[in-house]
């Protein structure tokens, strides 16, 4: 929470590697954090969460069948929005209590709800997703990047998904004054490779990081051969990290060290309460 | 709003119908209800047809336009309440987003009907119910247009929210120092959560009490923190205050569900005056944007106007900046129209269409002044359907295939617009075919306006002819094949007048005068003058 208000950062994204790997325990930390420092909070997802203990005075999205009666809530505004439980409304707690939250599943919906959730909060959390997150683009919200054992095979793997991830949310701003070479879609390997052999020395510039669909192998070439740009970019500003699942389990100290290392940005272990600056 | 069998789709497409209801469309849930149900008045409803539309004229003299505009963007908002009240009238209890909906609607209503006020013509809305269900909400109201079931909607709700908020602290105290006292033991600053990981080469002698492992590994364990004797004791109490609030929360929704029961039957009440209102603000909104007026609706089948207006057409011509000419006609039966290429034949023929459908559903209409009766079948025949239809069918067929449709329905009173019927066929076979549907028209006592090239047929069917006047000579002829330039050249040439002319010969080579005007090769427009000549 200190690092996104250092940024002044007003929404903060939450997006993970794959399922279970900690966003709604990360979200739910830093939550906790804010509501401590006494910042009103908001609360947003993109599908539906399991039922969460909220504090008194905050806001959050859900689908008016997932309201439930007690403890009553104050009923903002019923939006226009929709989502897979059925409409969506805004709603802040009057009381500590259990509250489903969810959420639209589009972007343009998600991007709605967080201005309309931001303007009755001081910060808005979302539970959000890889292929939601250009609402934030080039907005004055912040991503923190969860990874964990649950969505790879091998600790390697993992830390090489989050490496991949953060390097691709991170791509910098293209350079006005330089040479460009706009894309109007999305850039693939294939066309990487392309540019590769033609010895490309343009800025190669797609709208955001969510059109650089490349991963592994391909991506980091892609990243130290290419001079890709975005047109909006993302602000990445922490990870965090959870070494047990059921399947598998990593070192906690060892994955939450590597993890720093390979995305070079502050990493965090929820569970443990370590982190790495 | 629904043609039935007035006109078949086709023809509704050529006369602007789609056009004409999303021009004077309702914008709330209710509005749009009711006007999915309008349909046209029918011969015999003169009175009733002139008066809705007198009406609407009006409301739209006596209201400004921003009133409308005020109106209608509270109209938009309002949300519908008609399954709300459903509920509550079978006795089900509502949730907190009914009650936010109801109070909404309540007071919007109010608004809506302030926004009104100054004309007399409009009933307000409101009533006695929806003043009563307002007045019983207004605790739950804030200034923001939320709500929330306030401790004013049941005596003790106050005293046992305090209660539990007293309980959750006392529970999250508990809690609380249970997290310090095991974070205190590990070494740690906190605990975040229940369930956390501890290292084993961290850990200097046994787990702090109250840990439990729910899975080792070589290097660490993963611990939950359960619940000590005091906060067992406190959740327990938590709970208990829950159970009481809950319980009088839902008595207080109950209560509330209640008085919307008792007021079911006139807030159902307002909901049909605001269809009406709806609607009727739709129209005018319809009427003062086209600078409409109410027509005089005639039991005889005709259609006689002033300056009317093809607004579809007019609207198009607006964006690009073009002048729109209006046209006068006094159609009493079957009549011929002729007139030059481009000279806005078939426009007078939409032109009229449009009319009779705003006649039928009680809209002022586009026109200085209107005299038009009422029709039990509207239909085009002719130029425009060919493109509509597909099949193995020519051209000629499948107009004599809708004109054998259209008499076989025997419309008592039948208007129809007939655009240059049997134009692919061989003229002289084709004249004859014009001639008797013509005298076919005339003879069943229908209104119609048939627009043709061909010369001499009203006078073999007996009608009147109407001509449009056409080029009054190309005064600046355009220096280059510019066809922006041709039309606009085109436009200010044209005499696009309606005029009753006494005999066929209608003279001049307007369409010798076009060629020649979007560029034809002299050459060739020369030759076709010697030809005329000859």
């Amino acid at each position: 929470m200190e690092l996104a208000r250092e940024k002044g950062a007003r929404a903060i994204f939450v997006v993970g590697t794959g399922k279970n790997v900690g966003k709604t325990t990360a979200l739910l930390a830093m939550y906790e954090s804010a509501c401590r420092s006494g910042l009103r909070v908001g609360l947003a997802s993109i599908g539906p969460k399991p039922l969460l203990r909220l504090h008194p005075n905050t806001v959050f999205i859900t689908a008016r069948p997932l309201l439930l009666p007690s403890p009553a809530v104050e009923i903002l505004k019923i939006s226009q929005l929709e989502s897979s439980s059925g409409s969506l409304l805004y709603a802040r707690t009057a009381h500590g209590g259990l509250y489903n939250l969810t959420g639209p599943s589009s972007a343009s919906g998600l991007r709605a709800a967080v201005e309309e959730i931001a303007a009755h909060s001081d910060i808005v959390l979302i539970d959000g997703a890889i292929d939601r997150i250009s609402t934030l683009a080039s907005s004055d919200g912040a991503i923190v990047v969860s990874c964990g054992a649950a969505a790879a095979k091998t600790e390697s793997e993992a830390i090489c998904d989050v490496a991949t991830l953060t390097a691709r949310l991170r791509v910098p701003a293209f350079d006005p004054h330089a040479g460009v070479l706009e894309l109007e879609g999305a850039l693939t390997a294939t066309m990487a490779a392309d540019f590769i052999v033609a010895r490309e020395e343009r800025q190669i510039v797609v709208g955001d990081s969510t059109q650089i669909v490349m991963s592994g192998r391909s991506l980091a070439e892609a990243l130290a051969r290419l001079r890709i740009r975005c047109r909006r970019t993302f602000d990445v500003i922490a990870t965090t990290v959870c070494a047990v699942a059921p399947e598998r389990s990593f070192d906690p100290a060892a994955f939450l060290g590597a993890v720093a290392d390979a995305t070079k940005l502050p990493s965090f272990d929820v569970f443990a309460g370590k982190e790495v600056a | 709003m629904k043609a039935l069998d007035l006109l078949d789709d086709a023809s509704a497409q050529l006369l602007g119908f789609d056009w004409l209801v999303n021009a004077a469309a309702p914008v709330s849930p209710y509005g749009a209800r009711l006007f999915s149900e309008l349909v046209p008045f029918r011969p015999g409803s003169e009175a009733a047809a002139e008066s809705r539309a007198r009406r609407i004229a009006e409301i739209a003299d006596g209201l400004h336009p921003d009133r409308i505009a005020a109106a209608r963007s509270l109209l938009q908002q309002l949300p519908d309440i008609v399954g709300v009240v459903a509920r509550a009238s079978m006795g089900e209890m509502l949730d907190d987003p009914a009650f936010l909906e109801l109070l909404q609607f309540c007071e919007m209503l109010e608004r809506i009907d302030a926004s009104l006020a100054t004309s007399t013509l409009v009933q307000p809305a409101a009533n006695d119910a929806t003043h009563a269900v307002s007045e019983a909400l207004a605790p739950g109201g804030n200034e923001a247009e939320g709500f929330y079931l306030a401790d004013a909607f049941e005596a003790e709700l106050a005293a046992v929210r305090a209660a539990y908020a007293q309980a959750q602290a006392e529970l999250n105290a508990a809690r609380g120092r249970e997290h310090e006292s095991v974070a205190r033991e590990l070494g740690r600053d906190e605990i975040a959560g229940n369930e956390f990981i501890v290292m084993r080469s961290e850990l200097r002698g046994a787990l702090p009490e109250g840990v439990r492992v729910v899975r080792e590994a070589a290097t660490y364990l993963f611990c939950a923190l359960e619940y000590g004797e005091s906060s067992r004791n406190a959740l327990e109490r938590r709970d208990a205050a829950f159970i009481t609030v809950a319980a009088l929360e839902e008595r207080a929704r109950l209560k509330l569900s209640s008085i919307v029961r008792e007021h079911a039957a006139g807030l159902g009440a307002a909901a049909g005056a605001l269809s009406e209102l709806d609607v009727t603000i739709g129209a005018v909104r319809f009427s003062q944007g086209h600078r409409c007026t109410a027509p005089v609706v005639t039991e005889e089948p005709a259609l006689n106007f002033e300056r009317a207006r093809f607004l579809p057409l007019e609207a198009e011509l607006t964006v690009a900046g073009r002048r729109y000419v209006p046209i006068d006609l006094d159609l009493r039966s079957a009549a011929v129209l002729t007139g030059p290429n481009m000279g806005g034949k078939s426009l007078a023929l939409q032109t009229c269409g449009l009319l009779a459908l705003c006649t039928a559903f009680g809209l002022p209409l586009p026109a200085v002044r209107a005299r038009v009766g009422l029709f039990d079948q509207i239909a085009w025949l002719g130029t425009g359907l060919e493109e509509r239809s597909g099949g193995l069918l020519s051209s000629f067929a499948r107009e004599l295939l809708g004109l054998r449709e259209i008499l076989a329905r025997a419309a008592s009173r039948l208007l129809i617009f007939v655009d240059e019927f049997a134009r692919t066929t061989t003229p002289h076979e084709g004249k004859a075919l014009v001639v008797a549907l013509t005298e076919r028209l005339r003879q069943r006592n229908a209104c119609a306006l048939v627009a043709t090239h061909l010369q001499g047929v009203a006078a073999a069917a007996g009608v009147p002819h109407f001509a449009v006047r056409g080029l009054k000579g190309i005064r600046t002829p355009p220096a280059a094949r510019n066809l922006h330039e041709a039309l606009e050249a085109l436009a200010a040439s044209m005499d696009y007048t309606i005029a009753d002319v006494s005999d066929d010969d209608v003279p001049g080579a307007d369409a010798i005068a076009l060629a020649e005007l979007l560029g034809l090769d002299s050459e060739l427009v020369k030759a076709a003058y010697r030809a005329l000549s000859q």
